[in-house]
């Protein structure tokens, strides 16, 4: 079942052995081909091992011309764990993402449900309101959002939040995006299914949970994969609403590191490398559904 | 079922299914509560909010009503601006005419092209001469950071598209190891801004002995300051003296630039090759009888099929251009001299360093007015097609 409705929204799928103009052709004529996608790859790789590369480098062999460290650092990962506090900041990064994500999944499988599945007034509405917030600039929102999250607007619960975990996940429990994607998913669900929920006299609250959401895993990991990549990498935001170490974020935490470590460029790069693995460690297990995820709802759009 | 069974059944079923229509509408509410509370409060309650701050002198605490006079203060010259809308007004004019000519008889061509000519011209002076009033008059520094965002759009949304559809077309061929590439290209993508950020600083460092000026020695060319270089690339490239819009952005801004490109090919490379997987295969298969060899083949099959992805990646692209901070923001360095603060950028100072938000909240509604002007257009352009992020 989770097949079938997967390939129906994955117009990628079909990637199969395509004739193209170069089919025929011997594996030197194709030679050039691999040449530019490798120097792409290059480029986009460098980086990446720059970064490693340097991380385990000692200062003076960071600001001489070297590629690799003669004897590897390791010890700069504890030395930049320590002395940018990431022991704090990690466990703070991912208490928001998971807070973050658990909250978004809930909000929009029950809102892409109700655009989905169910008739009620003011539905397109509603839903076209709802798809015009993600034009709106960052910029225009912030400022406005950081006097609310101060109390400064309407009165909240607990005075401020200020330095609070409320602040940095409640305004990212929910988005456009995320809605949209699953309602169209939902939507393509065959009505037969419903009906022979409802003659089992189950209501639409027991047909999400037990027939929609276990046919739905795709979908839904896509939302979960953008939603913790969004909520991990999260910088202008929380570089805003915290103030104090308490609920500070590693993002926030590396950018302190940054501007005030200066020329202890092995640090920094340990610091950026610690950072980024549970990113790439997330990428690496599931990139395939990254991957299609971001072109079938690219496409979409 | 016959007539018999209705007539006592009906007045109650309808009661029913009038009860059920209403749960219906109700559960359909509740379901939708907790992300209508959230995005109404966090993301569009905000906008009006941003306008009835941008009307008063606001630092840090509400202070006292101003009216348009922050906007007045950004504008400065509202002849200017007029001038310059009513050159965008027939810009837009000259494009339809341009691309309506096509469809009429053939006389009407030359007269329409003629006309269309004519207007931008027109367009020319009135841009020139509304920006021109509009810099005198206003506030310098943040029409500067507008164009600044023009720059960092006209730099980084041709360059990542080309490339993306060059990858994407080779990488669609018979090849080993597609999955591979895909998933490099697409690393930079989803890495944190403030990591691959930290590297990009150390990369493009005036440092003698950093990456970037490394490569330049194996060319024999000699150390460049980069992203501490406020100067325009075309003076240090070309020794060209030019001054104000043609001289075109500065090095600074080009390593950014270079860091945007970086970052989004490899999303547009996965949108075009998700596009490739459409084209039918026929299509190439009739190519390849008729003679076609690859370069025809890509000129004139790939190109032209895959030009409602390139248009729809452009222009969202564009858009997206317009609203982008983080990658700006990290990589700028006080030796810039704000030659790369970005629109979103010199806001997000003004009401974080200068604390003056009711400014900086004019400035913001001025941007989304920008923004909204450009999705219009957007969503004129591609017809039919929505805008969806």
């Amino acid at each position: 079942m989770a097949n079938s409705t997967q390939t129906d929204t994955g117009k990628t799928r079909q990637t199969g052995m395509v004739r193209t103009p170069f089919h025929k052709t011997r594996w030197f004529a194709r030679l050039p081909i691999y040449l530019i996608l490798i120097f792409g790859a290059v480029i986009a790789f460098v980086p990446f091992f720059w970064m490693t590369s340097t991380s385990l480098m000692t200062l003076g062999e960071t600001i001489n011309r070297k590629w690799l460290p003669e004897i590897p650092q390791w010890e700069n990962y504890i030395n930049a764990w320590n002395e940018a506090k990431f022991a704090k900041y990690f466990v703070n990064s991912v208490i928001i993402t998971i807070t973050t994500v658990v909250g978004l999944l809930i909000t929009s499988v029950l809102a892409g449900y109700a655009f989905g599945r169910m008739k009620f007034w003011g539905r397109d509405v509603i839903f076209a309101l709802l798809l015009s917030t993600m034009m709106i600039p960052e910029t225009v929102t912030l400022l406005p959002n950081m006097l609310m999250i101060r109390g400064a607007i309407i009165p909240l619960p607990g005075g401020s939040w200020l330095n609070s975990l409320q602040a940095l996940t409640v305004p990212f429990m929910a988005n456009a995006f995320s809605i949209f994607l699953l309602r169209q998913f939902f939507a393509q669900i065959p009505n037969e299914l419903w009906d022979a929920a409802r003659m089992d006299g189950a209501g639409h609250f027991r047909f999400l949970v037990q027939i929609v959401l276990p046919i739905s895993k795709a979908p839904i990991m896509t939302v979960l994969l953008f939603g913790f990549i969004g909520a991990w990498n999260a910088f202008a935001w929380p570089l805003l609403v915290t103030t104090r170490e308490t609920w500070r974020p590693l993002m926030v935490g590396l950018w302190n590191f940054v501007t005030e470590a200066g020329p202890e460029t092995h640090l920094l790069m340990a610091g950026a490398m610690i950072s980024l693995l549970p990113i790439l460690v997330i990428y690496f297990l599931t990139q395939k559904q990254f991957t299609e995820g971001i072109a079938t709802t690219g496409l979409k759009g | 079922m016959n007539t018999q069974d209705q007539s006592p059944g009906k007045p109650r079923r309808s009661l029913i299914s009038q009860w059920n229509h209403l749960k219906e509408q109700l559960t359909a509410y509740l379901f939708l509560l907790p992300s209508i509370l959230i995005i109404g409060i966090f993301g569009l309650f905000p906008i009006g909010y941003a306008i009835y701050m941008s009307l008063f002198n606001w630092r840090v605490t509400k202070g006292g009503f101003l009216g348009f006079d922050n906007y007045d203060k950004i504008v400065g010259d509202w002849g200017g601006l007029l001038l310059f809308l009513l050159g965008v007004a027939l810009l837009v004019a000259a494009y339809w005419l341009w691309t309506s000519a096509f469809r009429s008889s053939s006389r009407g061509v030359v007269v329409a092209k003629v006309i269309a000519a004519i207007l931008l011209v027109a367009v020319g002076f009135l841009l020139a001469g509304g920006w021109g009033r509009l810099m005198a008059g206003g506030d310098k520094k943040f029409w500067t950071s507008m164009m600044i965002t023009l720059f960092y759009a006209i730099g980084t949304v041709p360059t990542q598209i080309i490339l993306a559809m060059v990858l994407a077309y080779l990488l669609f061929q018979n090849i080993r190891g597609k999955d591979v590439f895909r998933m490099i290209y697409f690393l930079p993508y989803i890495t944190p801004v403030v990591s691959t950020a930290v590297v990009f600083r150390s990369i493009f460092s005036p440092r003698e002995t950093a990456l970037a000026n490394t490569v330049l020695s194996w060319f024999g060319a000699g150390p460049l300051k980069w992203l501490f270089e406020p100067r325009p690339f075309s003076q240090i490239l070309f020794g060209w003296n030019i001054e104000g819009f043609w001289a075109g952005p500065s090095l600074a801004l080009v390593t950014i630039i270079l860091f945007g490109v970086w970052t989004f090919v490899g999303y547009n490379t996965v949108i075009f090759l998700a596009g490739l997987g459409s084209i039918s295969k026929e299509i190439y298969e009739a190519a390849e009888i008729d003679g076609a060899n690859a370069w025809g083949v890509f000129r004139n099959v790939t190109v032209p099929l895959l030009s409602p992805v390139t248009f729809y990646l452009f222009l969202v692209s564009f858009i997206g251009t317009f609203k982008a901070f983080n990658h700006i923001f990290v990589m700028e360095v006080p030796s810039a001299q704000g030659t790369v603060a970005t629109a979103s950028v010199e806001i997000f100072s003004i009401f974080y360093r200068a604390n003056n938000y009711g400014y900086a909240a004019a400035q913001a509604i001025v941007l989304f007015l920008v923004i909204l002007g450009l999705t219009f257009a957007q969503n004129k352009l591609l017809g039919k097609k929505v805008f969806y992020g």
